[in-house]
């Protein structure tokens, strides 16, 4: 009798917890809110909040309200799986993000398995894509376009003795092999290939023994946590050689923690952020960021991911429907040049954001990034 | 060879502030026969309060750079050692007649207590210390660039180890502790107040603890939640191989283990420069357990 009255007491639960589920469109959202990319996170769910808001005080999407569920994944692939494998029970149409590389990795099969699509914003390493999963997409470009414009930057600079630095993460491990083999393509001397370990404080050992090999130029392919102390470091040695980063770099706390002096001129690879883009979409979103939050995105990823949010409501709306494959056909034949706030988007079979997006940025004496035309 | 010089002044800064932690882990054992596993933390609580009072005070535009940062530096090492007399009574004092795994994970539990503690108020985000905060000039000796703050950051963590060795040695407090360091009972008869020694050995400890991370502060820049762990781990490290227990072994073995890593990452690979410290953690346990200077065991029949 016991037994009966439990299950009669599940069954009514789980028949409430679907009726008001039907009243909202979730979308998850999976970003690192807490570890050392935790600015990257706070910024993904600034702009993914900031959208739902907005979209809900139009009416929402076919007559329903989003409503946006943050997962934190820690930028650690771990606590990522985990928090895939809580969102995916909590029946959500999509899944923005996330930010890291080998932490999107982590996720890619469960959100898969479970059918739901996953719009990756900042993982760029090139195999995400070509595992060929049904529901995964990115809004970001892949690392081997940026290798290509990569090569292309040092060959500009004219650089003969090239040294490349890597954190040994999907991403960074990823691009610098993709440059390394365009440069040894091109017959250039590449002088320099090894690792560093994240999350440590000093490098100075690395940074004697690059300064060893005489580079013109280092390319650094990880993230801005480890760039800025890369360039403090250099400075201190004073060691005067240009370096170079990925897109990575393309967060304002690589100039709060390397100092403005030592920041200076150094460049990077990155999807141009909205502040540099003259579409009126941009503007105007722009204009709405800053009323809400009282200043430019910091950072691109968060706009990606608000892109990333964007399209899947779009698809929603086209679609009328919430089912995994609905989306993933409307992202991939029906969504062409739709106008996100990072250019114009369009899908691929693989998931892949067509068309160039990179630039090179230059950090000024000021501490800004300035985009090099 | 410039290269090899170079490295050993790399390895030689880092190894100073793994000594300066090693320092609290080998006093701990030495009194209590205890893993303070929290004591990485109170490294990283020294970094943030160094931050916090130097930035809410303004101590540097107050007075000169130098000045400001003594009385930052006495400030922070008190703080810290305070934390650790209190952590020392609420956390280990109730345990002390328990089995000694009680207080491990007593110990593992008040790291994560710490570490959670910081993050909720400071946030999860790294903290950076102001910009220029120390002069950015280096040192140019027959071809091997060393930065002026690391030479500073050398002295400071010599200049306190040397306090610390001449205290112990040359004091009747000192005298103390090592007695208690041998035989608690014994030195209970001889009239020691051991609580009041374990106390004065969780104020110099993390108070040394404290004083590394504000120099990590100051040097780098950066500050985050969760660098006790590494730090800890390293430091850890350093103490068992220059004897676990031994305060000239931590000075050894901190010293040692920053030029082992630098030389290590410089000669084989950079991307095992961690792997180097724990090899080398592995080969003294296997070789010599006791660690390089040994350990001063009192025979207990």
């Amino acid at each position: 009798m016991k037994k009966m009255m439990g299950l009669a007491l599940a069954l009514g639960l789980s028949a409430t917890g679907t009726a008001r589920a039907a009243d909202t469109i979730k979308i998850g959202l999976m970003a690192p809110m807490t570890g050392s990319w935790a600015s990257e996170g706070q910024e993904m769910k600034k702009n993914v909040e900031l959208l739902a808001q907005e979209q809900n005080a139009k009416g929402g999407v076919n007559g329903k309200k989003i409503e946006v569920i943050v997962e934190d994944d820690g930028g650690d692939p771990r606590t990522a799986s985990l928090a895939a494998q809580r969102l995916s029970t909590k029946g959500i149409a999509a899944v923005i993000g996330t930010y890291g590389s080998a932490v999107t990795e982590a996720t890619q099969n469960i959100y898969n398995e479970n059918e739901i699509v996953q719009v990756a914003n900042g993982s760029t390493a090139v195999r995400l894509t070509e595992k060929g999963l049904k529901y995964f997409f990115r809004t970001c470009p892949r690392d081997d376009e940026q290798g290509k414009v990569g090569a292309n930057t040092v060959a500009k600079i004219g650089a003969k003795r090239i040294a490349l630095l890597h954190d040994s993460s999907a991403y960074s491990k990823g691009l610098a092999d993709e440059i390394n083999g365009i440069l040894k393509a091109k017959h250039a001397n590449v002088v320099f290939f090894d690792a560093l370990t994240p999350k440590e404080q000093d490098y100075s050992a690395i940074l004697t023994k690059l300064k060893a090999a005489s580079p013109d130029v280092v390319f650094f392919t990880g993230y801005y946590p480890e760039a800025g102390l890369l360039l403090k470091q250099k400075k201190q040695m004073g060691w005067n050689v240009p370096f170079i980063g990925g897109d990575a770099i393309n967060n304002p706390d690589l100039v709060k923690i390397a100092g403005k002096e030592a920041a200076a001129g150094f460049e990077f690879l990155s999807p141009p952020v909205p502040a540099d883009l003259d579409t009126p979409e941009a503007k105007a979103y722009l204009a709405a960021y800053k009323k809400a939050y009282g200043g430019a995105p910091a950072s691109i990823y968060g706009v990606l991911a608000g892109d990333g949010f964007r399209v899947v409501v779009k698809a929603i709306q086209e679609t009328k429907s919430t089912k995994a494959a609905d989306i993933r056909n409307y992202l991939v034949n029906n969504l062409k040049d739709f106008p996100g706030y990072t250019g114009k988007i369009s899908f691929n079979q693989k998931g892949d954001r067509v068309g160039e997006l990179y630039r090179v940025y230059k950090v000024d004496k000021a501490g800004n990034f300035v985009m090099q035309k | 060879m410039e290269q090899f010089f170079q490295q050993l002044t790399n390895g030689l800064a880092v190894g100073g502030i793994y000594a300066l932690i090693a320092l609290g882990y080998t006093m701990v054992y030495g009194v209590l026969k205890l893993i303070n596993f929290a004591h990485g933390d109170l490294f990283t609580y020294g970094g943030y309060l160094g931050l916090t009072l130097l930035t809410s005070f303004l101590l540097q535009d107050r007075m000169g750079v130098m000045a400001g940062i003594g009385i930052l530096t006495v400030m922070v090492m008190g703080l810290v050692g305070v934390m650790g007399v209190v952590l020392e009574r609420a956390a280990y004092r109730p345990l002390r007649e328990a089995p000694r795994l009680s207080a491990v994970v007593s110990a593992l539990g008040a790291s994560i207590f710490l570490q959670n503690a910081l993050m909720l108020i400071y946030g999860a985000q790294f903290q950076t210390y102001p910009e220029g905060l120390l002069p950015q000039t280096a040192v140019s000796l027959g071809g091997i660039q060393i930065p002026l703050i690391r030479i500073l950051v050398v002295l400071a963590s010599i200049v306190m180890m040397a306090a610390l060795y001449l205290f112990v040695q040359k004091t009747k407090i000192g005298t103390a502790v090592r007695a208690a360091a041998i035989d608690q009972g014994a030195a209970r008869l001889m009239g020691i107040d051991v609580n009041k020694v374990v106390s004065l050995v969780f104020l110099i400890g993390p108070a040394l603890g404290g004083s590394a991370g504000l120099l990590v502060g100051l040097y780098y820049g950066r500050v985050d939640f969760t660098m006790g762990w590494v730090y800890g781990m390293k430091a850890f490290t350093a103490a068992i191989l220059g004897g676990i227990g031994n305060i000239p072994g931590a000075m050894v073995g901190g010293l040692l283990l920053g030029v082992i890593e630098a030389l290590g990452a410089a000669y084989l690979s950079i991307a095992w420069k961690d792997a180097f410290a724990f090899c080398v953690l592995i080969l003294i346990l296997i070789v010599r357990p006791t660690g390089l200077l040994g350990e001063r065991v009192a025979e207990k029949v």
